[in-house]
């Protein structure tokens, strides 16, 4: 009977919580989903109770009684108070998830772009750096492409070692991961089930995207927002690792960057090339 | 007087006369298809919307299929299927979403509103005022006949290249405005918005005719506070599509042109795309419009279904309607903050964080005059006499299911609650609770309670009772698991859950709710089945079938063109059941007879000088 129970215990269907904020989101959903719970078995109980114990009855009649305002504004006024709470309660988690202000200094910032169907992210490279592209300048916008969806300036040498990853993405654990999403065409949705994040990314802006994961292994990034046929596969795959393999993974990176650029003589010459060779 | 006289007077007769002295002359296409009679526009609206109800409930059942089944054939009509639509019986991605946005435009669109609002509105503001017909009635025959030609206008996006909107029934651009696509193409997803745009008029044309008609032609004695919560809720309703509607349209409009003819309301520069256009727009005001209309329609369908549900609870209950004025200034309430909270489907969007805390802090708000209404409600019930009719067990529903509904909404209100189950299917399950669990379940209520009125015969109670049981346990079978698929992080509008690793222990709950809701799919045939049955060989209905208070009942069983066969005087409040020192546990309004209120009581009296409005 235990067994048949636990399906109502909805909590338990929740996807492992890996981010330092998620663990927040979950304690307010299970504070609003055992008042729900305990307003649920009020009503109905009191419901149920009514309709057995006034069905009708041929030698009864209905009560004539047209209500009470003492009555009216006790249960105006309760609600209110629980609601307000519940309402203020949330806010303070909220501005601490997402106002822009309240996004902490970054240990690691990475570029993130939805398209139908895939997701590319772009990293700093080598220098801790971006070089010139449609995030830090509005004007490289116009060099956006489908082989170059960050309108990266390839004229620019401190993007030369920048890392374009595809439809996967690796992260340091413990760290603060902040994010730049858009879009290349139309809105997406970055959800990161396992992280509690979700954030729309929609073209011509860029939206910040901030998390701290605790536990490393490998996740999911899936789209959320309805984008075409394809919707259902735009899904990626990230890896939280310790900051030693995450500071190997991007060396081994770099190696590869570099070396798909060694062999041109001029950088600014063949620019689109090099584009394309980190793209890969 | 006593109400049997008038049952079994010659007032059935005279209202024949009645029907017959006016109409003889009109040629049938006048009669039941041209009609400018608000009963018969009512009777149209029913009609077409339950047809759609069968195509929008189709294109759910499809949807399902491939949830619990993804990659297997759809059974029996698989082969059948045309090649747009699914390779070897199997539904394709891009069919899929297709499907999705017209089960929700369809539903929403083409069965909710013109369920509650023109069928509901129709049929009840001119009858429960007690006059002959709308305000402006040719008006009223327009709004129902924009109707048949944008259903056809959105369905006939099969037949365009893209197929049918693919956005869903939101239609957020830049995908709803198809940017691949070239310049002056018609696919879809145009004549999606060409339709949407023509029921949006249907609306506003009906909504100034409601206001009108409540405002100008009540009948004698009746004041506002007499009128009953079906009118009070379908003349807030109107009042919220004069204001809500036409910002809907001016949206639609620029969809359009971004869609059709490239300009770029919505759409920023630099998109990477094949097409030209001119860029400078921004993707998020369209949501904003949107939801500065959407957010009211959904109370547009819910509102005038809470009146009705009020209605037949008093009537069933035997009892006064507890704190009607409070119901009233409820209603009132919910459709004032309904203009000022829908950036809480934005919470996610990029719209500024700021602007989280203000529309989550009014959308919270919303669950007080809301929790005013169910405490009424049950108020209500207290001490009653309760008659289990089919109308009641559906009003029942309606009041049950909207708590589980509300109380999701209050999850999804939260903001930092609505970061993880934004877009899954919690959101499902909660828009299904509200808006099926709602709506629909007030609409089957509606449609038993009035029925009698509207065809002159009773619905058949035994097979009534029997569909609202299957509708009742199906629907739960199908809505309430989606709150663990939502709970699971199950994404809404995907084709195959089954790519993502996190939502592979979902498939048995899917294949649970695919169950039920092929289950509550063909329960609604013993609906049709009943109403059709009981249009050629129910029981004849008397005037006062329920023994109810309200105007309605006073008309003739069947009443013709014209409405009433005697002069309707308005002497008290709609809800005064049980009165102290009358024979009959009911007071009907058009009764003469005096009344004092003696502390949240009403007493008959006989002295006529003593007359109060009782509520």
């Amino acid at each position: 009977m235990d067994g048949f129970f636990s399906v109502f215990d909805m909590l338990a269907w929740f996807p492992e919580n890996i981010s330092t904020f998620g663990q927040e989101l979950d304690s307010l959903f299970a504070i609003i989903y055992w008042v729900s719970v305990a307003i649920f078995f009020l009503t109905f109980g009191v419901m149920g109770y009514f309709l057995v114990k006034y069905r009708y009855s041929p030698d009864r009649r209905g009560y004539n009684y047209h209500g009470n305002n003492v009555v009216e504004i006790t249960w105006t006024v309760l609600p209110t108070l629980l609601f307000a709470a519940i309402g203020l309660y949330s806010d303070d988690i909220w501005e601490r998830t997402k106002y822009s202000k309240r996004v902490p200094s970054a240990d690691v910032e990475i570029l993130v772009l939805g398209k139908q169907f895939g997701w590319v992210f772009l990293y700093p490279g080598a220098d801790g750096a971006f070089g010139r592209n449609a995030h830090n300048d509005r004007t490289a916008r116009s060099l956006m492409s489908a082989t170059n969806p960050f309108g990266r300036d390839t004229a620019d040498p401190s993007g030369f070692d920048d890392v374009v990853t595809e439809n996967q993405f690796v992260v340091p654990v413990n760290a603060n991961v902040v994010m730049r999403g858009s879009s290349i065409d139309v809105l997406h949705s970055f959800f990161l089930p396992h992280a509690r994040v979700k954030q729309d990314v929609v073209p011509g802006t860029w939206m910040t995207i901030w998390y701290n994961l605790f536990k490393t292994g490998k996740y999911e990034l899936a789209c959320a927002e309805l984008c075409g046929g394809g919707h259902y596969g735009m899904r990626a795959e990230y890896e939280v690792m310790s900051r030693t393999d995450y500071d190997k993974w991007l060396d081994a990176r770099n190696a590869e960057v570099k070396a798909a650029r060694t062999p041109q003589p001029a950088p600014t010459a063949t620019a689109d090339t090099a584009a394309v060779a980190s793209l890969r | 007087m006593s109400t049997s006289t008038l049952q079994h007077g010659s007032a059935a007769e005279h209202g024949h006369d009645h029907e017959h002295e006016h109409h003889h002359d009109l040629p049938w296409y006048r009669k039941y298809v041209f009609s400018t009679d608000h009963k018969v526009i009512s009777k149209q609206f029913m009609l077409s919307s339950l047809f759609f109800l069968f195509v929008g409930g189709a294109f759910a059942l499809f949807i399902r299929w491939q949830l619990a089944y993804p990659g297997q054939a759809v059974p029996i009509i698989g082969d059948i299927l045309p090649a747009s639509w699914a390779t070897n019986g199997v539904i394709s991605p891009e069919f899929y979403a297709q499907l999705l946005t017209m089960h929700g435009s369809i539903m929403i669109f083409f069965v909710v509103i013109p369920f509650a609002v023109g069928m509901f509105g129709n049929f009840c503001i001119p009858l429960m005022i007690g006059t002959d017909d709308m305000a402006l009635p040719k008006l009223n025959m327009w709004s129902f006949w924009l109707v048949p030609p944008a259903g056809l206008i959105m369905m006939a996006g099969f037949f365009t290249e893209t197929g049918y909107a693919a956005a869903g029934w939101t239609s957020y651009p830049p995908l709803s405005a198809q940017i691949g696509l070239a310049t002056f193409t018609i696919s879809g997803q145009t004549l999606w918005t060409i339709s949407v745009f023509l029921v949006g008029f249907s609306s506003i044309m009906g909504a100034v005719n409601y206001v009108a008609t409540v405002l100008n032609k009540r009948a004698k004695g009746m004041k506002l506070f007499d009128m009953p919560l079906t009118v009070w809720a379908l003349f807030i309703t109107a009042i919220i599509i004069t204001l809500g509607t036409p910002v809907l349209a001016a949206g639609l409009a620029m969809l359009f042109m971004d869609n059709f003819l490239h300009t770029s309301f919505f759409l920023p520069d630099n998109l990477v795309t094949n097409s030209t256009y001119f860029g400078g727009g921004q993707p998020i005001l369209f949501q904003h419009v949107f939801w500065f209309y959407s957010h009211p329609a959904v109370y547009i369908m819910i509102l005038p279904l809470m009146g009705i549900v009020s209605d037949v609870m008093a009537t069933f209950a035997r009892k006064p309607i507890y704190g009607y004025k409070a119901m009233v200034f409820a209603i009132a309430g919910i459709a004032f903050l309904g203009f000022i909270v829908w950036g809480h489907h934005m919470f996610q969007s990029g719209m500024n964080p700021l602007l989280g805390t203000t529309f989550m802090l009014s959308t919270i708000v919303i669950a007080v005059p809301s929790s005013i209404k169910v405490f009424n409600w049950l108020g209500t019930l207290w001490r009653g006499n309760i008659q289990f009719s089919a109308a009641m067990l559906n009003a029942l529903a309606f009041v049950s299911m909207f708590i589980i509904g509300g109380l999701s909404g209050v999850f999804m209100a939260s903001a930092p609650v609505d970061i993880y189950i934004h877009d899954t299917y919690f959101i499902v399950a909660h828009i299904h609770y509200v808006l099926f669990g709602g709506s629909l379940f007030g609409i089957f209520s509606g449609i038993y309670y009035w029925y009698p009125k509207m065809f002159g015969k009773m619905l058949n109670e035994t097979w009534g009772r029997r569909h609202f049981f299957w509708t009742f346990v199906t629907f739960n079978l199908t809505f309430f698991p989606m709150h663990i698929l939502g709970i699971g992080g199950h994404m809404r509008r995907i084709y195959d859950p089954n790519v993502y690793d996190f939502l592979k222990g979902l498939g048995g709950v899917n294949e649970v709710v695919t169950i039920g809701a092929i289950a509550l799919g063909f329960s609604q045939l013993i609906l049709v089945g009943n109403i059709l049955w009981s249009m050629k060989w129910g029981k004849k209905a008397p005037r006062n079938p329920w023994k109810a208070n309200t105007l309605e009942w006073a008309a003739p069983e069947h009443p013709g063109h014209g409405n009433f066969d005697m002069d309707i005087t308005v002497y008290r409040g709609p809800y005064e059941f049980g009165v102290e020192g009358r024979e009959d546990d009911y007071w009907p309004q058009w009764e003469k007879g005096a009344s004092v209120s003696v502390t949240h009581h009403t007493v008959a009296v006989t002295d006529d000088a003593k007359t109060f409005g009782a509520h």
